[in-house]
This record gives C-alpha cells, sequence and structure tokens, in this order.
C-alpha cells in the first residue's frame, strides 16, 4: 500500500517498514546542488556532496558561516529542493518522491514567525499541525485535540491554551509554533537559525528544551544555526559546512579543532574544554 | 415546507403574465409608439400617469377624473399634486401601481425606463408608452392618447386649438430668417442640445436655431467654440417655481462675470432670453412656452400686434425679458 | 479546547436560517400594496394546493409577480457575494478585499452597458452580456496574475485593479457616447437592482439554475476551507503541512469569480456586502473557514433580503435602488469594525 495516497492516513500497523536501522530517522548520501544564475551558465554555488546521518534521541546542529549552504543544506532536506545528485532519505524513503501529506507526516519545520491575517486561539493554531492526518476538510478528532494537548505541555505552554495568538509575547509565540510542529508528530523536526531574535537566555533557554525533546522522543533534531558554542553544548553530531563543502562531521569533540575553525569562521578562535566535557570556543584576544 | 411547495408552483406559474384581469373585460390591441403591442381595456377608468407631461396632458384634455395616480414630480397644474404618488418617474413602486387598479398606465420614452415597462407588463397591466421626437408627434401623442381613454373629441379639439396657436406663430416668423441660439442645459460643465432632440424642434418653431450642430443629444461644449460662433442669443432654463421678476435681472449680471461668457456679444447686448422649463417638457404647456420664445427672439415680428399676448389656461408663462440696455424696439415689447 | 464539529456548523446554520426566515417573512409583509399577513399565507397555501383561480389576481401578481422573485434572488445575490468575498479575503490574504476588487464587477458592467446599447430590448442579453464580460475578465486577470507559473497574491491583487481600472475608462468612454433613455438604464443597473427581468419566463427554472451554479461554486471553495485556514497563517508554513497551495488558490479563485460574476450579472454591483458581512460573520462566529462560508453566505442572505426591504420601504413610494441602502448601512458597519480591530 502506498504511503498517504488520497491523503488517509496509515495506522501504525500498515506503516511502511524502516530501513535496516529502525531508529535511522535521517539518511543523507551523497547529496549535492547547485544554483545557476541561467540554466547554461556555471554554477555559483554548489553544495555537496554532503553524508551524514541522524537517529532518533538525537540533535544534529548543521553550523557554519554565513553563505556556506546551511539554508540550501535546509530545504533539501525539507523536500523544497531535490538533490541534483546523491540521496536523502527519511525513514528509508526518499524525500522528494514523497507525497505532500506524507510529506508533511514525515517533516517538520518549524517557522520563525507566523504572520497571521485574523486573530486565532492558540489551540486552534496548534491543532492545525494535525492537518496531514486526515481527509481533505476535515474535522479534529479527540485523538487530534489531546495530541495537541500533550505538544502544548512539552513546551511549557499549556497554560497559554486559550489566549490569542497575537497577544503572546515573543518566547511564548516561538514556544507555540514549536508546538504546532510537533504535533505533526515527525520524524524528522527542523529548525532553521531558531535563535536569531533571541537574546542569550532565551536562545539557552530554548536549546534545552530542544535537547530534552530530542531525549524524550522518537524524532531527530536538526538544528541549522551558526552559535558555535550553542551547538557544541547541546548537539550530538554536527555538520560543518563551509563553501558548499563539508570538511567535518562528528562530535563537538571532533569537530572544534582549532585550525579548522580558524579557517572555517575566518576569526580567531580558540578552543577549550568546558565543564561539561564539551568543548568551547573562544575569542582570543589582542594580546 | 407549505412556503417551499407554494412557491415552487406559484413562481413557476407566475412567470406568465396573468390573463384573468384582461379577460375579464373586452380589450382591443394597439400598437404604442415603441412598437410594443398592447391590450387596452375599452373602457378605461383609471390611469396612471408615470411622468409630469402626461399628466398635464390628462388635464389639459379634461380627464383628471379618470386619473388614480401621478409620480411625486407632477405639479402642472398644482392640482396634479394631490393625487396620490406611485413615486418618482425613474423608480415609481410597482405595487403602488399596482393597489390603484389601473387599466392603463402611461409612460414616455423621455423619462421612465423601458425596465419599469417591462415589469409592469409581466404583471399583465397594460402599459402604452410614448416617445415624442418632434412638437407635432407630440400633438399626435396627445390625440393618440385621447383615443385611447375614450374622449376622442376632446382630444381632437385640444389639438386642433395647439395646432391653431403654432399655426398662428409660424405665419408671423416664417419669412424670417431664424436666430442662432445657444440653448443652454447646463452651465458647468457647459452642454447643449443636439440636433435630434425635442428642444431642437420645438425651437425651430420658435424661429431658432441651436448654434452648436451635433449627432450626440447632449453635447459638451466648450465655451471657447461658442465665442468662436457667436451666437444671437443664450437661452437659458428656468425653474419654473421662480416668478419673482425683480431676481431675473442677476441671471444677466451673473452670466456679465463670467470671464469667458463676457466676451459674448450676446452677453454684451443683453440678448439672454430665460425660457419657461416647459419648453423640453412634450405637453400642451410647450405651446405657450414656444410662443413666449419666439416672442422674445423675434420681438419686431410681433411689436405691431396688440392682441400678441396669448396665454392659453393650464401653461403658465412666464415672461422674463432680461435686458440692461434697454433699446427702443425692446422698450416697446416689454410693455406688451 | 473545544474543537470545531460538523454538529455545531449545523446548529449555527439552522439558527441563521431561522433569522432569514424571519425575514423572509417581514420582507413579503412590507411593500405599498396592503396585504396582511393572513392574506400572504392564504395566498401561498392556494398556491401550493393548485387553486390559483382562488386568488384575487393582484394577490396573486404582488405576492409572486412581484415580492417573492425579488426576495428570492436577493437571498441568491447576497449568499453569492457574501461567499465570495471571504474567498478572496483568503485568497489575497487582505481584509479589505471585496468580491469586486479584481475587476470582474468592471467586467460585466462593460458587457451589460455594451448590451444595452446594441441590442436595448432582447430579453435575456444583459444578463448574458454581463456574464461574458465578467468571464473574461476572470480569464484575463488570472493570467496576468500569475508569477512563475502560479497565481501569486500581490501580483493578482495589482493585476486586478489594472484591470479594474481599464474596463472603468472604457465604460466612462462609452457613457459619454450614449443617449438619455440608455444612461438611465445603465446608471440604474449599476447602482444594484434586483427587480431587473429574467431571461426566460420560466421564473423557476432560472432561480433554480442560479441556485445551481451558486451550490457548485460555492461547494468547490468550501471543500478548501481546511486549506484556507492554514493558509491564512501563512502560504510557507501551509505547504509544509501538506497543503497543495497552488491548487487551493486556484480553486478559490475561479469558484469566488464565478460567484460574483454571478451575483453582478443578475443584479448589477451591489456593494458593501461582500465586504462586511464575512468580517460581521467573523466578530460572531470566528475565522475558521468551515463555519464562516455557511455564515456568510445565510449572512450575505439576510444583509440584502433586509436591504431591500428597507429600499423598498424608506422613502416609499419611491424606490431606492439596493445598492444604495448597502452603501448607507455599510459604510458605518465598517467604520465600526475598523474601530473594534483597532482596539
Amino acid at each position: 500500500m502506498s504511503a498517504g495516497a488520497g491523503g488517509v492516513a496509515l495506522p501504525e500497523s500498515q506503516r511502511v517498514p524502516y530501513s535496516a536501522s529502525p531508529s535511522l530517522r535521517l539518511k543523507v548520501e551523497q547529496a549535492s546542488y547547485a544554483y545557476a544564475a541561467t540554466d547554461r551558465s556555471a554554477p555559483k554555488f554548489t553544495l555537496g556532496p554532503v553524508s551524514f546521518i541522524a537517529q532518533q534521541r538525537e540533535l544534529v546542529a548543521i553550523l557554519g558561516p554565513n553563505a556556506s549552504g546551511k539554508s540550501t543544506m535546509l530545504k533539501l532536506l525539507a523536500g523544497l529542493l531535490k538533490p541534483l545528485s546523491g540521496r536523502i532519505e527519511v525513514d528509508g524513503m526518499e524525500i522528494s518522491e514523497l507525497d505532500l501529506l506524507v510529506r508533511a507526516q514525515k517533516i517538520a519545520l518549524v517557522a520563525q514567525e507566523s504572520e497571521l491575517l485574523f486573530p486565532l486561539r492558540v489551540w486552534e493554531y496548534v491543532l492545525q499541525g494535525r492537518y496531514p492526518y486526515g481527509r481533505r476538510l476535515r474535522f479534529e478528532s479527540d485523538e487530534d485535540c489531546l495530541l495537541a494537548g500533550n505538544a502544548l505541555a512539552q513546551v511549557g505552554a499549556d497554560a497559554l491554551r486559550d489566549r490569542w495568538m497575537d497577544h503572546l509575547s515573543g518566547g511564548e509565540k516561538q514556544r507555540v509554533i514549536l508546538a504546532r510542529a510537533l504535533v505533526q508528530q515527525p520524524s524528522l523536526l527542523l529548525l532553521d537559525e531558531p535563535t536569531q531574535h533571541l537574546d542569550i537566555g532565551g536562545k539557552v533557554e530554548l536549546l534545552r528544551r530542544l535537547r530534552r525533546l530530542a531525549d524524550e522522543s522518537r524524532y531527530s533534531v536538526i538544528v541549522v544555526t551558526h552559535e558555535l558554542n550553542l551547538a557544541a553544548e547541546f548537539s550530538d553530531r554536527i555538520v560543518l559546512l563551509h563553501k558548499g563543502k563539508c570538511p567535518r562531521i562528528g562530535t563537538p569533540a571532533e569537530v572544534y579543532q582549532r585550525e579548522l575553525l580558524q579557517e572555517v569562521f575566518d576569526a580567531p578562535l580558540e578552543v577549550e574544554m568546558g565543564y561539561s566535557g564539551r568543548p568551547r570556543v573562544i575569542l582570543r584576544g589582542s594580546h | 415546507m407549505i412556503v417551499a411547495l407554494a412557491c415552487c408552483r406559484a413562481v413557476s406559474a407566475a412567470g406568465a403574465p396573468s390573463q384573468a384581469a384582461s379577460d375579464k373585460r373586452a380589450t382591443r390591441n394597439v400598437t404604442d409608439e415603441t412598437g410594443r403591442r398592447v391590450a387596452i381595456p375599452f373602457s378605461v377608468r383609471h390611469v396612471v400617469t408615470l411622468a409630469p407631461n402626461l399628466t398635464e396632458t390628462i388635464y389639459a384634455l379634461g380627464l383628471e377624473d379618470k386619473l388614480a395616480g401621478d409620480t411625486s414630480f407632477c405639479d402642472t397644474p398644482p392640482a396634479a399634486k394631490l393625487k396620490p404618488h406611485v413615486g418618482s418617474p425613474q423608480t415609481p413602486s410597482l405595487e403602488a401601481i399596482v393597489a390603484l387598479h389601473p387599466d392603463l398606465v402611461l409612460a414616455t420614452t423621455s423619462i421612465n425606463r423601458a425596465e419599469t415597462v417591462d415589469a409592469l407588463a409581466r404583471l399583465g397591466i397594460a402599459v402604452y408608452t410614448s416617445d415624442p421626437h418632434t412638437v407635432r408627434g407630440m400633438l399626435d401623442s396627445v390625440a393618440g392618447m385621447a383615443d385611447l381613454m375614450g374622449a376622442s373629441e376632446q382630444g381632437a379639439a385640444l389639438v386642433a386649438q395647439l395646432q391653431a396657436r403654432l399655426d398662428a406663430v409660424h405665419a408671423r416668423i416664417a419669412e424670417l430668417p431664424l436666430v442662432h441660439v445657444l440653448f443652454v442645459v447646463w452651465e458647468d460643465p457647459l452642454i447643449t442640445i443636439g440636433q435630434n432632440t425635442f428642444i431642437a424642434d420645438a425651437l425651430r418653431w420658435a424661429g431658432a436655431e441651436s448654434a452648436i450642430v451635433a449627432q450626440q443629444n447632449w453635447p459638451q461644449v466648450s465655451i471657447e467654440e461658442v465665442v468662436r460662433l457667436q451666437p444671437e442669443y443664450i437661452v437659458l432654463t428656468s425653474d419654473h417655481s421662480e416668478s419673482d421678476a425683480a431676481s431675473k435681472p442677476s441671471e444677466l449680471e451673473n452670466l456679465r462675470t463670467r470671464p469667458a461668457w463676457k466676451a459674448l456679444k450676446a452677453v454684451e447686448m443683453g440678448h439672454v432670453v430665460v425660457a419657461s422649463d416647459e419648453i423640453d417638457r412634450p405637453s400642451p404647456g410647450l405651446i405657450g412656452a414656444i410662443e413666449q420664445l419666439a416672442r422674445e427672439l423675434h420681438p419686431e415680428a410681433f411689436a405691431l400686434n396688440a392682441d400678441g399676448r396669448n396665454l392659453v389656461g393650464a401653461a403658465r408663462v412666464q415672461l422674463e425679458m432680461v435686458a440692461s440696455a434697454c433699446t427702443k424696439k425692446e422698450c416697446v415689447s416689454c410693455a406688451l | 479546547m473545544r474543537p470545531l464539529t460538523p454538529r455545531r456548523i449545523l446548529w449555527t446554520c439552522a439558527g441563521l436560517f431561522g433569522v432569514l426566515f424571519v425575514m423572509v417573512v417581514i420582507s413579503l409583509r412590507m411593500g405599498a400594496y396592503p396585504i396582511s399577513v393572513r392574506d400572504i399565507v392564504d395566498t401561498l397555501y392556494k398556491a401550493a394546493m393548485g387553486r390559483r383561480e382562488e386568488v384575487p389576481v393582484e394577490f396573486w401578481q404582488v405576492v409572486f409577480g412581484l415580492r417573492l422573485p425579488r426576495i428570492a434572488l436577493g437571498i441568491l445575490v447576497g449568499a453569492s457575494l457574501s461567499t465570495a468575498g471571504a474567498g478572496f479575503q483568503a485568497l489575497l490574504r487582505n481584509p479589505l478585499a471585496d468580491p469586486y476588487v479584481l475587476g470582474v464587477s468592471s467586467g460585466a458592467a462593460l458587457g451589460a452597458i455594451i448590451s444595452l446599447i446594441v441590442a436595448p430590448h432582447v430579453v435575456g442579453a444583459i444578463q448574458i452580456a454581463a456574464f461574458i464580460g465578467a468571464a473574461s475578465t476572470i480569464t484575463g486577470v488570472y493570467f496576468l496574475g500569475r508569477r512563475g507559473g502560479q497565481l501569486d497574491s500581490p501580483t493578482l491583487l495589482l493585476a486586478g485593479i489594472v484591470a479594474a481600472s481599464f474596463l472603468s475608462a472604457i465604460i466612462m468612454f462609452l457613457l459619454t457616447m450614449v443617449t438619455g433613455s440608455e444612461l438611465r438604464s445603465i446608471a440604474f443597473w449599476l447602482m444594484g437592482d434586483l427587480t431587473a427581468p429574467p431571461p426566460t419566463t420560466n421564473v423557476l427554472g432560472w432561480l433554480g439554475f442560479l441556485f445551481f451554479v451558486f451550490i457548485v461554486a460555492a461547494g468547490a471553495m468550501y471543500t478548501t476551507s481546511s486549506d484556507l485556514n492554514l493558509i491564512l497563517t501563512g502560504e510557507q508554513e501551509a505547504r509544509h503541512l501538506g497543503v497543495n497551495v497552488n491548487r487551493v488558490k486556484f480553486v478559490v479563485y475561479i469558484a469566488a469569480s464565478v460567484l460574483t460574476g454571478l451575483a453582478v450579472s443578475v443584479s448589477g454591483a451591489i456593494g458593501y456586502v461582500g465586504l462586511l458581512v464575512p468580517h460581521v460573520m467573523r466578530m460572531f462566529f470566528g475565522t475558521d473557514y468551515r463555519l464562516l462560508i455557511p455564515t456568510a453566505a445565510i449572512g450575505g442572505a439576510i444583509a440584502i433580503v433586509l436591504a431591500d426591504t428597507l429600499a423598498r420601504t424608506v422613502v416609499a413610494p419611491t424606490e431606492l435602488p439596493v445598492g444604495a441602502m448597502t452603501a448607507l448601512a455599510g459604510a458605518p458597519v465598517f467604520i465600526y469594525l475598523m474601530r473594534r480591530r483597532m482596539r
């Protein structure tokens, strides 16, 4: 039975079996992409080939300076772009071949902002995340409501349930947006520079929450970021990108080597071991 | 449930005009002036008019007892204001018309909408539409309507009377050249009349001709064009509720203050005439307006005849001569 | 957390239908011709039983010839315009959108004017010509409003505004060329008129056909109501949740345009209803389109029947055009809604 034909949700027992390792959520195999100004001119920017995996309960950071290809990588993972070569598989299925609704069941992209046209309550907003499961014109079931409630609890936004979306603070809104993504019950949770507009307290709080979610769940969390220390502190694996190439993939300790970081980020950086056994990056002074 | 069923059965049946009303009495088929075939009862007891000129005609024929209702605009003669109203000529209430149980409804193309006539026809009400384009056509209309209402004698008499007055005017001015005038329908923007309008025909009977030649009915012209053409007279229309002679000179003064108008010889010489508003209404009162206008534009043809003035009963004629530069000729006609 | 259920939709619609029914009864009662409710019911009953001969001719004329067709047309036009308005507000992501913003009414008006000039007394010509004008405008604006082969909201809005101005300019030119009686007919048509005669004498068939078109178009739009809810929180986000945004936009565009074309062809350009009724319904029932579309439809019907009744009775016996009434009532309502939003 093909997955998601006609947009009907498949019961658990009939889902396509995962390949080899049941906990392997994401497999990127020699994926590459290129942008060109026109069809015939030489590519302006090439990404890849890149290969890495993500297991469930892992938080993977895609790290790199600006213009390193991070957003392109994210778009490939989200299925918005099709790789020119190689494969990107989620739960053993090639992303670009997935039906729209099935893709939404597997991959949740957490938006940074939400521009609402008309007032909406928080619970209504979160419930929308259940769209991929069910018929086109659907009405929410009790199960949907339960899942929405759980998602809100997971992000600590339970008290916000009946509030209006446009009366929330920035941080509260972000948690609600995250809850909507969780309610999709994805295999991959993708975030694109989620700490951009937050102060340091907010950044830490967010990464802690993501870490906890990853630990308690069955999905992988993939975060695109350029925050060196946060990535080091909270991620299990780091995919380092530099001008479209992938010089290193590994644990933070493996990736954070002084010469490598200095070359990639073009800044005088020093690496030292932190309290938690994870590397910390500091800026070398002028002395 | 019953409502729905009733609606379904009834609306389908109501589609065709109800024949019940006209079947009960003998009717004859008549073709009205727009070419539409109408079945009109032989005995017409209740008439509703949808335009002021039609109301005026009814009163002129002496048939006001048959008039069941008219529009809120019908104010000539004053007695017409007391009749039941059915609304404005453009948007009358169809229900109000039905409520008056008319045997015949009179309409005219110069004011009424075809949609109103169509709607009444669909309800099975006889509507006769007149379509006068010329003064003689208007007289034929009057005779025709009199026939419909069973008043052929009165109709013939009225038409003969009006025709006689027209012939009298014609006799006086037939030899004279036509006076070129600018007939002002609206001042700002400046709108005048085209060749094919009713007013143009009326003007010709009064011995005048519009200086502007246009195929459009209401051409908008620029004042510079008028200055170029230099018409001999300017003809304005009055609001017929004004009857205060003292305010008339102000019209000429008003024109004299306006820059482009000052350049017109007609304004300079005081050749500004205010015609009665009956001039654009196809009704018996039109004849009086033509007489008035003829007299003002061709004073020399009327000056020597002491019996020149000829006011006919129903029409109110306003003789306003607006002149500040008073030449001998004009003084003599003022004295009339 | 009380999600929307089909039951709640049905109950809300039932309530609104009740209001509409009362409105229809009042409207049947009001008018220049004195006829009591009792007589009306009697007439309806006898009609249902097929005993037409027993009904006084004038009662029949007034109830079935004048009032009912008008009310029925008003219900249809009101429902079409409000549903179209709700659709356009979502499609264009603009709360100020009304059914005419994409130029459909100008196209219909141009068609109507041309038919009034060319074939003034041909029965049904004006409706058909208006609909052709509307359909052409819909197609033209669609192709102008695309970007990269897909409907793009800002581009669509611009294309519609351009089309509307261009068509209005042509209309203005034509208006200077026509004579008095045609001008009058055009002016009244443009103001919105529910008394226009149907193109056939089979009134029931005509109304049935219009109703059928309404159901098809509104139904098509309703199937996308879940999608619209998501699109309103962001197009990209909706895509990520699996919504086929391009398909939804196309369906809504066609459905809303057909509804507008339908309404304008049969009754001219009645304003404010398509803009305001969706907002008022949002105020009462929330912004969920699964509920908004049906409530807007019924609400629009109520609004037009009310406006038409007032137009017939406020300065009796003269009849105001319905469009004038909706504008008179609509402006204050609009101001009130705007101020509420500011707060």
